[in-house]
């Protein structure tokens, strides 16, 4: 079966996606699930009254069946009481949709989990309970596998000249406000630069800030650089995407490190 | 209103002059050259005549030509053929990180069978390094396999430079030239290519047809076995109407690609320039100039390739995605991914080849469709608004 062999009810959901938005407000909680193999990201939203889902609201980034199942769980879930959807599985989910391709049942039918997420987080909420926020331990990057290794052979702890970056990818490792003006310094030179930093956000100036955003600088968030690799010189880095717990190769032909 | 169809890197129509050239080698002609009779003499006539007219086509001997069932089966004839055939002489093999899924498979294989490969990188437009690749040469080299261009992001490689290398060290050069053909002049003496793989659908002709081009002194051991056609490197009788396609159709594309080519090229330059101007955070993927004339690659920031492929089939519009979403092993591109993107990006690429018989006022739908399509699904995603653009 196709990868995209969907039933005309997916069809129908990913054509006109219900309940897409967010929602706001004491009485609202929100869950976000991730898929680590593929990108996916689900966010549902409910609203609750009286222990009862009346309003839910989701957005999504990923394939069709992502944003039908998305759709189709918000569905679902209005007007039932939150012990109801906590019973609401994938498979529930899929089966409304008439099906989905196997190799999508697990891969892109994550709302329900976000919905579980989204109760876990209303009742926390309810209950006083602070959410927990992800801390990851500030390990100094410059431990990474290999820095000593390649040093001069495509990794920099200080950019002198801009200019010998031309045409090459550079990952510059975020340590504070110096490395984010280097790396938008080096988007002038560059082929391509990212930024990773461990942590959800830059804190930063708001001139720099702005800086960012309008740049070139593909950021990397909740990653930390582990390993630097090639053959004689800088290839490849191996990245720890910290939010999923993934790891992965990330092909670059200099490192920049403690600017 | 009419399909368009942008999608012909993954399948071509047969052109209707191929199929009349064929038709009369179904019924009337249908012999087999191993037959001694008249019937068996025609069918060695035609296919050795076929054979002269492609070798044209690459500027090659026809004596270097072997038929196959394809692309696919010329790659394994030709990379697992030349290993096995050349094993005494070393057991190291060099291929790009770009290459067709078929070769990374085929050396996954021979790496099973106690072969060293090799993986050249290449440089964020997907093109090899042609001094990285020098530098990974060994004593035990016997064979450079990079394809002529990409099949994905429509890259061209350095293939003068390789085969340049290649013949200076005396190591075997493979090219899988199936994404170029019809879309750049080969030939295999300009470029020095020992082994070239190519396939008939590619230039319009029927599929389960190909050709591997083997130079003299080049040569392979079998990987199908039987009654010794093609000089014992491929048993299995002849497939004569197939061939005669592949032939006519290299034939055609002999006169006709020099204008087909400018013609794809205005397609190609006018969807980059409308796609890159129409559509905010939008990057094109591979070589701004070293590119093939049919191919426009792009990636949106923030949605994903395949509801970009469902939207735009809703709309009667025929692309390809390298998001993970689409594929059998929901890996993202290999291709891309060596071009130094994360998974992320690669997760939002959208892949348009131009052909034969589109006409201008396709290029005027998916440009209308593309800014349309990518704004709606933005609307339904988390990161494009949380990237506060």
């Amino acid at each position: 079966m196709k990868s995209t062999q969907y039933s005309e009810k997916v069809l129908d959901h990913f054509r006109n996606p219900r309940n897409v938005g967010t929602l706001e407000g004491d009485d609202v909680a929100s869950g976000v699930v991730g898929n680590p193999i593929c990108g996916d990201l689900m966010e549902v939203f409910i609203r609750v009254k009286d222990d009862r889902i009346v309003e839910a609201k989701f957005r999504t980034f990923g394939c069709g069946s992502a944003i039908a199942t998305s759709s189709m769980t918000t569905e679902m879930v209005k007007g039932m009481t939150l012990d109801e959807a906590m019973q609401v599985t994938r498979e529930n989910v899929a089966s409304e949709l008439e099906g989905l391709p196997p190799i999508k049942m697990h891969c892109s039918n994550l709302a329900a989990d976000a919905l579980h997420e989204a109760i876990k987080n209303y009742r926390a909420k309810m209950a006083g309970e602070p959410i927990a926020e992800k801390q990851y331990s500030a390990e100094p990057t410059e431990c990474a596998i290999g820095r000593d290794q390649f040093l001069g052979k495509g990794v920099y702890v200080s950019v002198e000249d801009p200019k010998e970056f031309k045409g090459k990818r550079v990952l510059v490792v975020h340590t504070g406000d110096k490395s984010l003006d280097t790396a938008i310094r080096l988007t002038a030179y560059s082929g391509r630069v990212v930024l990773s930093t461990p942590d959800k956000d830059i804190k930063t100036t708001k001139v720099l800030k702005q800086k960012l955003a309008k740049s070139a600088v593909k950021v990397l968030y909740e990653s930390r650089l582990l390993e630097i690799r090639g053959e004689e010189e800088v290839e490849r880095v191996l990245m720890h995407n910290l939010n999923e717990d993934e790891k992965y190769e990330l092909y670059v032909d200099a490192v920049v490190l403690s600017e | 209103m009419n399909e368009v169809y942008l999608d012909y890197q993954s399948s071509k129509p047969v052109d209707p002059r191929v199929i009349d050239e064929m038709t009369p080698y179904f019924h009337d002609l249908f012999g087999n050259p191993s037959s001694l009779h008249k019937v068996g003499d025609i069918a060695t006539d035609t296919l050795e005549d076929s054979r002269k007219r492609i070798a044209a086509f690459i500027h090659a001997d026809a004596d270097d030509i072997v038929f196959t069932s394809g692309a696919t089966e010329s790659i394994n004839l030709a990379l697992i053929g030349f290993a096995l055939k050349n094993r005494k002489k070393g057991n190291h093999i060099i291929i790009s990180e770009v290459e067709h899924i078929s070769i990374h498979n085929i050396a996954k294989y021979l790496a099973s069978q106690g072969f060293e490969i090799t993986k050249v990188p290449v440089d964020q437009y997907g093109r090899v390094n042609v001094d990285k690749l020098e530098r990974r040469l060994r004593d035990s080299t016997i064979l450079i396999s990079i394809g002529y261009a990409s099949n994905e992001i429509g890259t061209i490689q350095p293939i003068t430079e390789i085969g340049k290398i290649a013949k200076e060290k005396g190591i075997a050069f493979h090219t899988d030239a199936v994404a170029a053909e019809g879309l750049v002049g080969l030939d295999v003496n300009r470029d020095n290519i020992d082994l070239m793989s190519l396939s008939s659908n590619d230039i319009y002709g029927p599929k389960g047809v190909g050709v591997l081009y083997m130079r003299k002194g080049f040569r392979v051991n079998p990987i199908m076995i039987g009654g010794g056609q093609e000089r014992g490197l491929r048993s299995g009788t002849e497939d004569i109407p197939g061939i005669v396609g592949m032939r006519t159709a290299a034939e055609i594309m002999s006169n006709e690609m020099d204008s087909e080519v400018v013609r794809f090229r205005r397609y190609r330059d006018k969807v980059i320039k409308h796609v890159l101007e129409d559509v905010p955070d939008s990057h094109l993927n591979g070589h701004p100039t070293e590119r093939l004339a049919s191919n426009a690659h792009f990636r949106f920031d923030g949605i994903e390739g395949e509801s970009i492929l469902l939207s735009l089939k809703d709309k009667g519009i025929a692309v390809a995605t390298g998001s993970a979403c689409s594929s059998k092993t929901l890996e993202p591109s290999h291709t891309l991914i060596a071009t130094g993107l994360v998974h992320e990006e690669a997760h939002g690429s959208l892949e348009l080849t131009f052909g034969r018989f589109n006409v201008d006022s396709d290029v005027d739908r998916v440009i209308e469709a593309i800014p349309e399509v990518v704004a709606h699904l933005r609307t339904i995603s988390p990161i494009y608004t949380c990237a506060g653009r």
